[in-house]
């Protein structure tokens, strides 16, 4: 299994007070909250952080983006990715993901990616995604052209990437008379597309196409949801695309907190997982599905879903749980992936080590406890401890 | 009125018709139709009155040839060729003023007058609109009414499950042809000249989605235009103020259209 750290970098020092004047930490909510030599001194401790990761043998670092908002500083993870090509030397750089179709001009990310890929001499994984809805209050594009939009970029971006250029391209969101990129990205054809998702049928059923293959990534999930969309990858493969997905095709992405006692890791973490979950993702349905961003029906069905992750006030123990997140000692924490490993035989595992308000020390220490006494016995697992698929969990 | 169905080049049009008189098309604006606006009922004593669901909404299909305004003022100038409507009064409300507008600087062949309500279309500046897609249902509420009227209207949108979905449907589909730039077309006052049939502008005095300011800007841009407000009324006249309503659309057709 591939292990990889997965970075935020959330506002860690927003100024709480906020809830009784804003009903959001996104789009709403005002930038003079952000004051700059705090976010200086955030930036740079949570690359450090990364790099730290990079040291101690994780196989990859991932950073994402979002915009106008407190939950992330990533508007731009390109920037990151750029900071960290050269401060790293065998780790992949995961950009999970870039929200290609909220550009007018998909292309300068194309290049931007493939500037990293040849830097990093091919140590780039690109994540491609429609942005969560609040994005496109952010961006200005229209929710209801998303997934079009979605589609005609992700074909323009891996056709500048692999097509000899110069060739025009025209699409109904895109035109171009001439796509000539240079530079061309290192790995051939092009670096590895990675699909990100809370979960969404379309997103599974477009990422396992035999054409694709990309690997599915579960973020922020109760351990049924995981589940329940990771069996479904492997089922749409065989069922809809007659091929059986491997492993290396589905990845897991949560939180993560190791320390001496379960004890100790839920009372170490507690403040600061809450601060995640209640008050950097506290987004009201209305912003996190726009109009037009969802189907009507899948509108219907994200209203349940939705009330388990960001529709309630959590506690630690519920998110512990519903397998929202993983915390305990190192013995808890390890057998846990190693059984849901055994479930689900997921090859990526994502973990997020530090969330919220988690402060350097705090941040540090769950780093290098989790890299020294969890991560080796994961990066170890193969299919051969893998159960296979149970159909009727897929059901 | 009479539930029917229109082929507008392969796209089905859901509408609802009924009285007698000269055509009057009602066009409806971002929140759609769920068939309890007394006041398109009370024009149906004067007018041959046509309410359809622009495409995407209600139980009108999507078209694809159908993106923005633009393609929609195209699409619903076939719509009056299809039902062969010759001396069309217009009646258009929010996005539906727009669409009216969008139509008549295209052509006003078959167009006899225009009335635009509480309608979108124009950016004033330094005058902003408010954005119906963020806010929450309270939110949105206190922003379409000036008065009483909220619960009641809500509640017929909550009245079944089909109900809750075209209301889904209906926003979806309002998004698609008013995201961005959000309700306006930067570039409409340029064209405003075009339209040579008598218009008039009527603007429920309350309306914070399109403060009146906007009622100004287009009588301002359109030759003749004439202004009534009405008071104690929100966004959606035809639903707040049914009576006040229709009596303005009678009052200026049966006068100056003639």
């Amino acid at each position: 299994m591939k292990v990889f750290i997965f970075h935020l970098m959330p506002y860690a020092d927003l100024d709480m007070g906020y809830t009784e004047k804003y009903r959001a930490a996104w789009v709403v909510l005002p930038n003079t909250y952000f004051d700059p030599k705090k976010g200086h001194e955030l930036y740079n401790r949570y690359l450090d952080e990364l790099e730290l990761a990079a040291e101690l043998g994780f196989d990859g670092i991932s950073v994402n983006e979002h915009h106008q908002n407190a939950y992330g500083m990533m508007p731009s993870p390109v920037v990151m990715a750029a900071a960290l090509s050269r401060r790293t030397r065998n780790a992949r750089i995961a950009i999970l993901g870039n929200a290609f179709c909220l550009r007018e001009h998909p292309l300068t990310l194309a290049e931007e990616h493939a500037m990293i890929d040849c830097i990093t001499g091919g140590r780039l994984i690109t994540g491609m995604v429609r942005g969560i809805g609040a994005e496109y209050f952010s961006m200005g594009v229209n929710p209801a052209y998303s997934h079009a939009r979605f589609q005609e970029a992700h074909d323009l971006v891996v056709q500048a990437w692999t097509k000899p250029g110069p060739f025009a391209f025209e699409g109904k969101y895109y035109n171009f008379e001439y796509v000539n990129l240079w530079p061309r990205p290192y790995q051939q054809p092009h670096p590895p597309i990675w699909s990100p998702s809370t979960g969404s049928t379309e997103t599974i059923e477009w990422a396992a196409h035999p054409l694709r293959k990309y690997v599915y990534l579960q973020a922020y999930s109760p351990t049924q949801s995981v589940a329940r969309y990771l069996n479904y990858y492997r089922e749409c493969a065989q069922r809809m695309h007659g091929y059986a997905a491997s492993s290396d095709q589905i990845g897991w992405s949560t939180p993560v907190y190791v320390s001496d006692t379960d004890e100790k890791a839920r009372q170490e973490a507690k403040p600061h997982i809450e601060h995640l979950f209640n008050r950097l993702l506290r987004l009201p349905f209305e912003m996190l599905f726009p109009p037009g961003y969802l189907s009507t029906k899948s509108l219907k069905n994200m209203r349940s879903h939705k009330r388990s992750v960001s529709g309630q006030e959590h506690t630690i123990d519920t998110l512990i749980e519903q397998g929202i997140i993983v915390c305990g000692s190192p013995d808890t924490v390890r057998k846990q992936f190693q059984d849901t490993h055994r479930l689900l035989g997921f090859q990526n595992l994502l973990c997020l080590l530090q969330f919220g308000t988690l402060p350097r020390d705090l941040t540090e220490k769950n780093i290098r406890m989790f890299a020294r006494e969890v991560m080796p016995a994961l990066q170890g697992l193969t299919d051969k401890e893998y159960n296979g698929m149970d159909i009727r969990a897929a059901e | 009125m009479q539930q029917t169905e229109v082929d507008v080049r392969g796209c089905k049009v859901n509408l609802r018709r009924g009285g007698r008189g000269e055509p009057l098309l009602f066009l409806h604006g971002a929140q759609g139709l769920n068939g309890h606006e007394p006041g398109i009922e009370a024009l149906t004593a004067n007018f041959d009155v046509i309410a359809p669901d622009h495409p995407g909404f209600g139980q009108s299909d999507l078209s694809d040839a159908v993106d923005d305004i633009g393609d929609l003022a195209f699409f619903y100038l076939d719509l009056v060729d299809v039902l062969k409507l010759d001396h069309v009064h217009i009646v258009g409300q929010c996005i539906g003023g727009w669409l009216a507008v969008e139509m008549a600087i295209r052509s006003t062949e078959r167009i006899s007058s225009l009335v635009l309500v509480n309608s979108a279309g124009l950016r004033v500046r330094g005058v902003p609109r408010a954005d119906m897609f963020i806010c929450s249902e309270d939110e949105l509420l206190k922003l379409l009414f000036g008065g009483k009227g909220a619960a009641e209207w809500l509640r017929s949108w909550r009245a079944t499950p089909e109900m809750e979905d075209i209301y889904d449907r209906n926003r979806a589909a309002a998004a698609r042809y008013s995201w961005s730039p959000r309700l306006c077309n930067p570039k409409l006052d340029r064209w405003l000249h075009r339209i040579d049939v008598p218009t008039h502008i009527v603007w429920g005095n309350d309306d914070r989605v399109i403060p009146p300011a906007y009622a100004s800007a287009f009588k301002n841009m359109i030759g003749g235009a004439t202004v009534a407000t009405l008071p104690n009324c929100g966004h959606l006249p035809h639903v707040e103020q049914p009576q006040a309503f229709a009596n303005e659309v009678s009052q200026f057709i049966r006068s100056a259209a003639r």
